[in-house]
């Protein structure tokens, strides 16, 4: 699919939004994502850097004629470098959206959302979609690092920021956040998305709190649609899942963390 | 020649018949229902599934890809379904008209020749395509193309194992490829494909580790590209059977190179997962080539590459 760069703009330190035009955009479930070409296309067919970017969908806007499709992504090695450049009017290949979303946070239920780095994008839409409470817990390197801040706090859910050298919210790691979330109590569900060994410590904190986990993966990606089976994560049980077709979002408890990175 | 005269696009590999000379590469295009939402598989000549064992196997823990110049590495580590599961139940869900051909790999000559034999006679297998960059188990590991004796071995159990078109997938990681086809050659095979993946290694400085798990991968992409031209310029000249041109290729142009080169047709790979729709448009584009350049038949642009003297 081709998609056309609508808008593009600073997101606060590496991050920049990125709103695309997309004819036939059918909609997208939260924790779906996109195959992204690594920049705008230009006339002449570009061979370097070779592969589509995977990234979340952040949200969806309906415009006059199809839909806006929206990316918060951070400023991160050549593909996305390149990917800034992208100027309004300029044309995108874009696939998707693709992969499994995250189940439905349980109506009347308590869902913590824990977001990391770029794993923050995958988040949004869930807490905006969600019914019952819920708890969004950020974390970043820092105050410039961090992506989305603002977003979730407009949509009026608890709210609260860690970050590794204490210029945005409290200094520490987000899972120590989460630790303290779960002390509460109460049967959360745990929606989790950033580095692997973040999602790892959220994951093991939330099983002993016997709380359902969800993650979902990052790992990087070749094709984006289940072919090139170069995004395979290892499952507990045995054998693997494709994070692009049978994720990204899994069961925490059925990954293999030991064989994962 | 008028204007409007259709070109004929119709070639042979080997006795497989192709619509158009395009086909998909095995590894790089599922079990070709993948593709269903993008692609119309009758607009291409056929695809080669990814490659079939046995038994099914799991493969390799990750990271199983890296990116790299104009290319990327892969170490899959030859997970898939296994033959008894892909003809009870992906061929069946294939959509009709496109040529399947099955592509085979194993860890001894014997084991190749039970998948073959497994294949032979299925509805819907047009042709087998034996992968022969596979460490051959008995020799230390040695890939059965990277041995002249392990190839002949590997040709002959194949050939007697089925009378389907037999193509044999080279590897590139050899010094003479004109002496590796012309063993396929001699021992019956009714082409050659090539070329498979470029050994290759590449690092993560910031762990001082390799980037793969399995510490070598494979090469493919842009990068490989003249690297595949020179091999498939080369066994053409050494034998008479169809060559099909792997290695590269992302548009009309790259593959109408490998045509005057001596390739009867090619096959489309990692460019896949870049534009699901790349094999359509390459071969939309040969025609589209054809017609501007007044060919009539694209059978007639194999072998032409004018060397000057
Ligand atoms: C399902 C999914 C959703 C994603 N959503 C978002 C999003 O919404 N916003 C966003 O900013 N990013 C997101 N990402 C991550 C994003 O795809 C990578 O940051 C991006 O591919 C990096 O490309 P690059 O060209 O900038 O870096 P490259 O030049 O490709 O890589 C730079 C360095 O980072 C490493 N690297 C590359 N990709 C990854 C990765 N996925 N995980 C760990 N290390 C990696 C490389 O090995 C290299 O060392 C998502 C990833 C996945 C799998
Ligand atoms: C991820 C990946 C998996 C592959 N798996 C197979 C395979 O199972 N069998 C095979 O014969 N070739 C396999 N190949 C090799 C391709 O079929 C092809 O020969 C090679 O990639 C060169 O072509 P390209 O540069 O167009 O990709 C694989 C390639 C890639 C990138
Ligand atoms: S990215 Fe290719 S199979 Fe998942």
């Amino acid at each position: 699919m081709d998609a056309e760069v609508a808008a593009h703009a600073d997101a606060g330190g590496p991050n920049r939004r990125l709103r695309l035009r997309v004819a036939d955009w059918p909609g997208f479930a939260p924790g779906q994502f996109a195959m992204l070409s690594a920049g705008a296309r230009g006339s002449a067919q570009r061979d370097d850097p070779l592969l589509p970017r995977p990234m979340a969908v952040y949200r969806e806007h309906a415009v006059p004629g199809g839909s806006e499709v929206e990316i918060l992504y951070k400023v991160h090695g050549r593909g996305t470098a390149l990917l800034a450049d992208a100027r309004p009017g300029d044309r995108v290949r874009l696939l998707g959206p693709l992969g499994r979303p995250f189940p439905d946070p349980p109506a009347g239920g308590r869902a913590i959302l824990v977001g990391g780095g770029t794993g923050i994008a995958s988040l949004y839409e869930l807490a905006a979609r969600a019914q019952g409470e819920v708890l969004v817990l950020l974390g970043a390197r820092s105050a410039d690092d961090l992506m989305g801040r603002d977003d979730f706090a407009a949509l009026g859910v608890s709210l609260d920021v860690a970050s590794e050298d204490g210029s945005a919210g409290r200094r520490g790691l987000v899972t120590d956040l989460l630790a303290e979330a779960l002390e509460e109590g109460g049967a959360p569900s745990v929606y989790a998305c950033g580095p692997t060994p973040m999602m790892r410590a959220a994951a093991e904190l939330a099983s002993r709190a016997s709380a359902a986990t969800w993650v979902s993966l990052e790992n990087p990606m070749a094709c984006g649609f289940g072919v090139c089976l170069g995004c395979a994560a290892p499952l507990a049980g045995g054998g693997f899942g494709l994070v692009c077709r049978d994720g990204p979002v899994f069961d925490a408890a059925a990954i293999d963390w030991e064989n994962l990175a | 020649m008028s204007a409007s005269a259709p070109i004929n696009t119709a070639v042979d590999l080997g006795g497989i018949a192709l619509r158009n000379p395009v086909l998909t590469a095995s590894g790089t295009f599922g079990y070709g229902t993948e593709f269903g939402p993008f692609l119309d598989l009758r607009r291409i000549g056929g695809f080669v599934a990814k490659s079939l064992t046995l038994e099914p196997r799991h493969g390799n823990l990750p990271a199983r890809i890296v990116e790299t110049p104009a290319g990327m590495l892969n170490a899959i580590g030859l997970e898939n379904v296994g033959v008894d599961a892909f003809v009870r139940e992906k061929l069946p869900a294939l959509p009709d008209g496109v040529p399947v051909v099955a592509s085979v790999f194993g860890s001894e000559p014997a084991s190749y020749a039970e998948v073959c034999k497994r294949l032979t006679g299925v509805p819907r297998v047009a042709g087998l395509e034996i992968n022969a960059s596979c460490p051959h188990v008995k020799s230390g590991g040695i890939e059965f193309g990277q041995d002249p004796t392990l190839l002949a071995d590997l040709v002959r159990a194949t050939r007697s194992a089925t009378n389907l078109p037999l193509l044999i997938k080279l590897s590139p990681n050899v010094t003479s490829i004109a002496e590796m086809a012309r063993v396929c050659e001699d021992q019956g095979a009714d082409g050659i494909s090539l070329i498979n993946t470029l050994q290759a290694l590449e690092v993560d400085l910031a762990t001082r580790r390799p980037a793969l798990r399995n510490v070598l991968g494979g090469l493919s992409g842009p990068a490989i590209r003249p690297v595949a031209l020179r091999m498939v310029w080369q066994a053409s000249r050494a034998v008479a059977i169809p060559i099909c041109g792997i290695g590269g290729i992302a548009t009309a142009e790259d593959a109408l190179k490998f045509l005057l080169c001596g390739a009867s047709a090619v096959q489309v790979g990692t460019a896949n997962y870049t534009n699901p729709m790349a094999a359509a448009e390459v071969a939309d584009g040969i025609v589209a080539w054809c017609a501007a350049n007044g060919v009539a038949r694209v059978a007639d642009l194999v072998g032409t590459l004018e060397v000057p003297e």
